[in-house]
């Protein structure tokens, strides 16, 4: 592996730490408010339904496997499919943050709001948005990709492989959120 | 994994390039460290009001009084109490100490003393300076907010920090501030971590490395592993504050399902109590390497102590529960947290032992680096010693929240680190500038500072003990406190006396940049990497990537026969 190839993977795997440190403060404080509530939701809060969650958690899945594909074909040199597989990820990246907007909007319309809501909807608000933040900085690093991906580009694997491992991050991350907060 | 990926960039023609969005980790480090003193004098200021206030309750502030606080007759106001407390905890702690020691030492020494020609990430790292800065102006307005700063102490604790508790702007904007140099500091322990693993030179193993970058290493582990705990905190607590959120909020402010606000505590001190560390360590290195320097002796157990300073990282970890044994938590929970606490002790107690063990029969020089280093030996001696009345959970009961707290982390994060500080500023400095501070002034205003800064802090154990609590406006309107008077009156005239003191620091310090003698390249006869360099460094640093023979503390070999005491780094060990 070339020193700056190296370099470049154990940044991302400190950057990657520390985000996990983050969230993983986030989940500690819901394990607490979840610990100590003595009914979950709260009284008075609606039963939130799985469905849009679900399809949220299938859409950032399948967002990982084309940005999988896309490092693979960056690997092999074929850029032609790194484009296509890039462009779905993207799609896939956009149409999350988009169904996560169209939960927001239904928690509303539900009758979970983030002020008067208590915990609850302090957590489900909260966190959400605090991922959908990263969901947006990781977006951001793929359309960054998206301008500098040519053969001729200075280490564009290594970026490639960095930025498809902060967004399996975001996507592992979900999943967790996905079963914690409205599965179990 | 040492070599060298180390490329020659080229120099920077223009002012902006050179001086205000450099990527060389040299001019990084001194931009960190004039914004460092800027807020360390800042901070010190605050204290002086602090503790005007507390010797001389309902006394006018001599001079600055009646201008800043006019409206009271020049006496410092009760709720201005709370905001000078408040932002003095934070600016010393977050910009003062931590940019003078992590961003300055670290940027100057990581690369210079591991034969580095600059950080592994150079645009990074200037990011993480001028996210610093954006951070310490944010934190700068809020001081002059219609409902002031930040009053909710250095920890924000909720309910104090919560929208009921600070109303304005002022709590919001320190969260800001905080989160914001949350992300400098992240950025830069990416760099700190990579370029020690990734640029140390050709054939320097990890115990090769002085115990200076021991220290910075470790400080930027657990920077990046904790930051980021006090980042999730204070993005709950902003949003509690904008956006009515109410993680940290309980009872009666939470109509359905209530917060939690002693989580916040947990999450604070999850990453308070290593940063405790993250600013003491620096300055152990500093220490554990000027010792040895200047008693022209290796160091004593090297090994042992860059591994006590690991084993003190790792616990480090595990014991912030003792900061809370007043929180109702259960005595299974408050036995473990002490006993760990306790545990710090060993590796503690190890290097404490080494530093000992390298001075003893040495020729010791006296110069001014050296001072002070064995001041931090001392004040630690006793800030390390005064911690054990608080990780024990029956002492510290009656001591919590009383002045010997302040006394004892003011010993071990102030005092240790500001002489730290000062005894690298007076190493380093001949590197960093090409010129020699006055060593006469360095050795006055070493004892300028070594001799009040005992008045002032032991005079907190004292009056702690005495019952006193920390934070109360006037605590002398309880009669059994009225006997403390005195003693901090004394307090209040030694931090005068240390003030005045730092006033020759400046001068010395502004004084040797202009008109100081020529440093040459050795100026201590030493043997760590930067010193076989010119004074100041070129913009790359080494010409050529120097090959490492020897650890940096050879020193006093009687092998030696070439009329030096000391070898280099990059010379084969002589053995008889």
């Amino acid at each position: 592996m070339k020193r700056s190839d190296l370099q470049s993977n154990l940044a991302m795997m400190i950057v990657l730490l520390s985000g996990a440190m983050l969230f993983a403060t986030l989940f500690m404080g819901y394990a607490i408010y979840r610990t100590s509530a003595p009914v979950w939701p709260p009284l008075g809060i609606p039963k939130i339904s799985l469905f849009i969650p679900f399809l949220s958690t299938l859409v950032i899945s399948v967002s990982s496997w084309f940005a999988y594909q896309f490092k693979t074909y960056v690997k092999v040199s074929n850029f032609i499919k790194a484009h296509s597989n890039l462009n779905w990820t993207l799609l896939t990246g956009f149409g999350f943050l988009a169904m996560q907007s169209y939960f927001w909007f239904h928690l509303k319309n539900t009758g979970v709001f983030l002020g008067t809501s208590g915990i609850f909807g302090s957590v489900i608000y909260g966190y959400t948005w605090i991922h959908a933040i990263h969901m947006v900085l990781g977006l951001g690093s793929l359309t960054y990709l998206k301008i500098v991906l040519r053969p001729e580009t200075v280490n564009v694997l290594q970026k490639a492989i960095n930025v498809e491992k902060f967004w399996h991050f975001l996507g592992i991350i979900w999943i967790i959120m996905f079963l914690t907060l409205f599965v179990l | 994994m040492s070599g060298g990926f180390n490329e020659i960039h080229p120099e920077p023609t223009t002012f902006w390039d050179k001086y205000i969005i450099s990527f060389d980790h040299k001019v990084i480090a001194k931009q960190f460290l004039w914004y460092g003193i800027f807020f360390l004098g800042l901070g010190g200021m605050m204290a002086l009001l602090i503790r005007w206030t507390l010797a001389y309750p309902g006394v006018p502030f001599p001079v600055l009084g009646n201008i800043l606080f006019s409206q009271s007759g020049g006496v410092v106001p009760p709720d201005t109490y709370a905001m000078l407390f408040t932002m003095h905890g934070t600016i010393m702690i977050f910009y003062a100490i931590t940019p003078i020691l992590i961003g300055a030492f670290g940027n100057y020494c990581i690369p210079l003393m591991i034969g580095a020609r600059d950080m592994a990430f150079p645009m990074l790292n200037m990011l993480s300076f001028w996210f610093a800065f954006l951070s310490g102006v944010v934190l700068l307005i809020s001081l002059f907010l219609p409902l002031g700063a930040a009053a909710g102490g250095w920890t924000s604790y909720p309910t104090l920090s919560t929208i009921i508790g600070s109303p304005g702007a002022g709590q919001t904007l320190w969260c800001l501030a905080i989160f914001l140099f949350g992300a400098s500091s992240t950025m830069g322990a990416v760099n700190y971590v990579t370029t020690v693993i990734t640029l140390r030179a050709p054939g320097m193993g990890y115990f090769d490395m002085p115990l200076t970058v021991w220290g910075l290493w470790l400080t930027a582990i657990l920077n990046a592993i904790f930051v980021p705990v006090l980042g999730a905190g204070v993005i709950l607590l902003m949003m509690d504050r904008v956006m009515g959120t109410t993680f940290f909020l309980a009872g009666a402010s939470a109509t359905s399902g209530s917060g939690d606000p002693v989580l916040f505590q947990h999450v604070f001190w999850i990453f308070g109590h290593p940063e405790v560390y993250i600013l003491i360590l620096p300055a152990w290195g500093i220490v554990s390497d000027l010792l040895s320097f200047f008693s022209r002796k290796p160091a004593f157990g090297a090994k042992a102590t860059a591994l006590a300073m690991t084993a003190v990282t790792v616990l480090s970890t595990l014991v912030y529960g003792h900061h809370m044994f007043t929180t109702q938590m259960s005595p299974l929970l408050t036995q473990s947290f002490m006993t760990l606490t306790m545990t710090i002790s060993i590796p503690s107690a190890i290097f404490f032992a080494n530093w000992l063990g390298t001075i003893w029969k040495g020729s010791i020089r006296f110069d001014s680096p050296m001072l002070f280093s064995l001041g931090v030996v001392f004040v630690f001696g006793l800030g390390g010693l005064t911690g054990l009345h608080l990780g024990t959970v029956t002492t510290d009961l009656y001591l919590h929240d009383t002045y010997f707290v302040v006394g004892h982390f003011h010993y071990t994060m102030a005092a240790s680190v500001l002489l730290g500080g000062f005894a690298g500023i007076y190493f380093w400095f001949p590197k960093m500038f090409g010129k020699m501070m006055n060593e006469t002034m360095a050795k006055i205003h070493f004892w300028g500072t070594m001799i009040p800064l005992n008045g002032i802090f032991f005079g907190m154990l004292m009056i702690g003990y005495g019952g006193m609590h920390r934070r109360i406006y006037n605590p002398f309107v309880y009669e059994s406190l009225k006997r403390l008077i005195p003693i901090n009156q004394m307090i209040t005239t030694s931090a005068i006396i240390m003030g005045a003191f730092q006033i020759l620091f400046v001068i010395n310090f502004i004084w040797s940049l202009r008109k100081g003698a020529k440093a040459p390249n050795n100026p201590w006869e030493v043997g760590t990497l930067e010193w076989t360099i010119p004074s100041p460094p070129v913009h790359h640093n080494y010409d050529v990537i120097p090959v490492v023979k020897c650890g940096p503390h050879e020193l006093g070999n009687p092998n030696l026969k070439n009329g030096r005491d000391f070898q280099y780094q990059t010379e084969e060990l002589v053995e008889g």
